[in-house]
């Protein structure tokens, strides 16, 4: 067995892919037409990827729909075939899909399951266990860790179909990580549960993440995943790497600058606090705005000086507003949700 | 017990825990299977009705006990192994498994080897209800039997290896599943699902001889049936072997073609 150079744990140089799509008119005369003529065209899904991940690390991968996200865990997995460039994970060459290599690695997908539905789930693990050769007692000590962490108890000998979909994914990642893979592609774990699952599911991989030191990438719509779990991001969008760095650095790259937070002794009106920063609002005695991110010190210092204020504290944008604003969604949605931001207390 | 076979033994039993899940269903499945069984009324007609009670030496219980054969035989055949792939491949359920260190095509042949299993004690019971119904006599000799099962053994992964090729078609067409009927209609009639492989006209039997149906289901059918010598089915046994070096070839070169276009397109 060839074992992985011991400082990159997943290597990928200017990966590309496209896709070729045929196309169809809708109706009768589009199907006869291109029954004759297939027309096509090419969907260049990523363009050109690099990056490095170290044993260990965690990494959200973030971007927009369609941006390439799982196009690239498909080929850093095996599943699909780069169209260009090169991808090394744990020293093998995925698309090859040697056994050493499968055994290092797992890919999760959303709701696509390799448990067996009409089975209770621990079938499905006995099966993996067979499969992937795992030793009786490493399965053992393995399934103990697995139901303590997500909470198995009581769900392993009920049929699958049975199951509520939080439980169901629960036993899709113990059946995707039974075997101890290195390397681990989360393609939107959390995706359709609700907040107390996403939670175990994430407690879950940081501490399987631990206790292994496994390689984790990232992809999930909740922010509060990536924030929770990863210090590194990768933002792809339209299939290209836009931004390669730590969380806090991504909020950098928000023009909309800090967010402070005031809590006033006396009411204030709107246009007033309008004068020291942009995207004023006022609720009774709170209020908040936001100011460059170059002139944090001094407009906070002349708030402190004009207002009778209570309490003051700056912090980085929500994620969510980064995000919106790299990609130009709605600001709104940013701003519904503060999850996960990072907050510096300067009062 | 070599690593294989210990992933075979595990993949059975669940497989084995499956169907029983769907025994149910299995009893129906067969019960619609029911062409031999129609068959054998028909050509029971017809030997009635013929001088002498008799059509080419078969009379109505040589009709009997041949197309019951048939049925029987046909039973342990039954493979859908096509529509599984298909599906697979449709809803992208293949992914998660070609990222398992094992060829899926395993857990396909342990689950109908597993259904085997349970739909063989139902057909001993339907079998001998209508054998007992229709007057047929069946051979005695156990040696009959063990040929039989090799036969059926041998002719069954035949036609999986066939039937999971087709399913394979799925990677470049959406109408793999039709393919899969035409090859049933040969299978059916070479096989001797509808007569008796003698009664078709000779240029027929002598492009049957070739082909691995009349070994699968015909030759066990006629030895059960009394009809066949053990010496035929030695020399079936032989023609089988070489279809199955050769479905596995096939079956092999598919495949690998099969994940180069999967890895193109994606799931
Ligand atoms: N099998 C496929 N055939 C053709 N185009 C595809 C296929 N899979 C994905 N695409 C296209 O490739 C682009 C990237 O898709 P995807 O990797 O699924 O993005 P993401 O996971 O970031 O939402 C999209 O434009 C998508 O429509
Ligand atoms: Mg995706």
């Amino acid at each position: 067995m060839i074992s992985p150079p011991p400082d990159v744990a997943v290597q990928v140089r200017d990966l590309r892919k496209s896709y070729t799509v045929h196309e169809k008119d809708p109706g009768l005369m589009g199907s006869v037409r291109s029954f004759f003529n297939r027309r096509s065209h090419e969907v260049e899904a990523v363009k050109g990827v690099s990056f490095d991940l170290a044993p260990g690390e965690v990494v959200g991968f973030l971007g927009p729909n369609g941006a390439g996200k799982t196009t690239t865990l498909k080929m850093l997995s095996g599943l699909l075939h780069p169209t260009g460039g090169t991808a090394r994970v744990a020293g093998f060459e995925p698309r090859k899909r040697e056994t050493p290599f499968l055994k290092q690695i797992t890919l999760v997908m959303g709701q696509k399951q390799q448990l067996i539905w009409d089975l209770p789930a621990l079938d499905s693990f006995l099966v993996n266990q067979a499969i992937y050769e795992i030793p009786e007692a490493q399965y053992q000590a393995t399934m103990r860790e697995f139901t303590e962490v997500l909470g198995l108890e009581g769900i392993l000998k009920k049929q699958v179909r049975k199951l509520s979909l939080g439980e169901r994914m629960k036993c899709e990642l113990a059946a995707a990580l039974l075997h101890r893979p290195r390397v681990l592609f989360l393609d939107e774990p959390t995706i359709g549960l609700d907040v107390n699952m996403q939670e175990s599911v994430r407690a879950f991989v940081r501490d399987y993440n631990q206790r292994f030191e496994a390689t984790v990438i990232l992809t999930s719509h909740y922010m509060a995943d990536v924030t929770a779990l990863a210090r590194r991001i990768l933002v792809i969008d339209a299939g290209q790497l836009v931004f390669d760095g730590d969380l806090a650095s991504l909020a950098e790259q928000s023009s909309g600058g800090k967010r402070v937070r005031l809590q006033l002794r006396q009411p204030i009106s709107l246009a007033d606090l309008s004068r020291y920063g942009n995207d004023a609002r006022i609720d009774g005695l709170s209020a908040e705005l936001s100011v460059p991110r170059s002139e944090v010190s001094a407009r906070a210092a002349r708030l402190l000086a004009d207002l009778d204020v209570a309490d003051l504290t700056v912090e980085d944008p929500p994620i969510e507003a980064v995000m919106a604003e790299l990609f130009g969604a709605g600001r709104e949605k940013a701003a519904e949700s503060v999850t996960g931001s990072v907050a510096a207390s300067v009062a | 017990m070599t690593p294989f076979l210990r992933k075979f033994r595990i993949l059975f039993s669940t497989q084995f825990a499956l169907m029983t899940e769907y025994r149910a269903e299995i009893v129906i499945w067969m019960l619609s299977g029911t062409l031999s069984l129609i068959m054998m009324l028909v050509w029971m007609g017809q030997a009635a009705a013929a001088p002498g009670g008799q059509i080419r030496g078969f009379s109505a219980s040589d009709f009997a006990s041949y197309f019951l054969a048939t049925w029987f035989v046909g039973q342990l055949l039954v493979v859908w192994v096509a529509w599984e792939l298909d599906f697979e491949v449709r809803q992208g359920t293949l992914s998660p498994k070609l990222l398992r260190p094992l060829d899926p095509m395993w857990g396909h042949y342990s689950g109908h080897v597993a259904e085997k299993i349970v739909r063989f004690p139902i057909m001993l019971v339907l079998v001998s209800l209508f054998a007992w119904l229709a007057g047929a006599r069946f051979s005695l000799d156990w040696r009959v039997y063990a040929a039989v099962l090799g036969l059926v053994v041998l002719g069954f992964t035949v036609r999986f290896l066939w039937e999971y090729s087709l399913g394979l078609l799925a990677f470049w067409t959406e109408s793999s599943t039709s393919f899969q009927e035409v090859v049933w209609l040969v299978y059916a009639a070479l096989g001797g699902l509808f007569a008796p492989l003698a009664f078709y006209p000779q240029w027929v039997q002598n492009i049957a001889v070739w082909t691995p149906f009349p070994y699968m289901l015909g030759l066990p059918a006629n030895l059960i049936a009394g009809k066949a010598t053990l010496e035929q089915a030695g020399q079936g046994a032989l023609v089988l072997v070489g279809w199955l070096a050769v479905f596995i070839l096939v079956r092999l070169m598919v495949w690998r073609v099969g994940l180069k276009k999967y890895g193109a397109v994606g799931a």
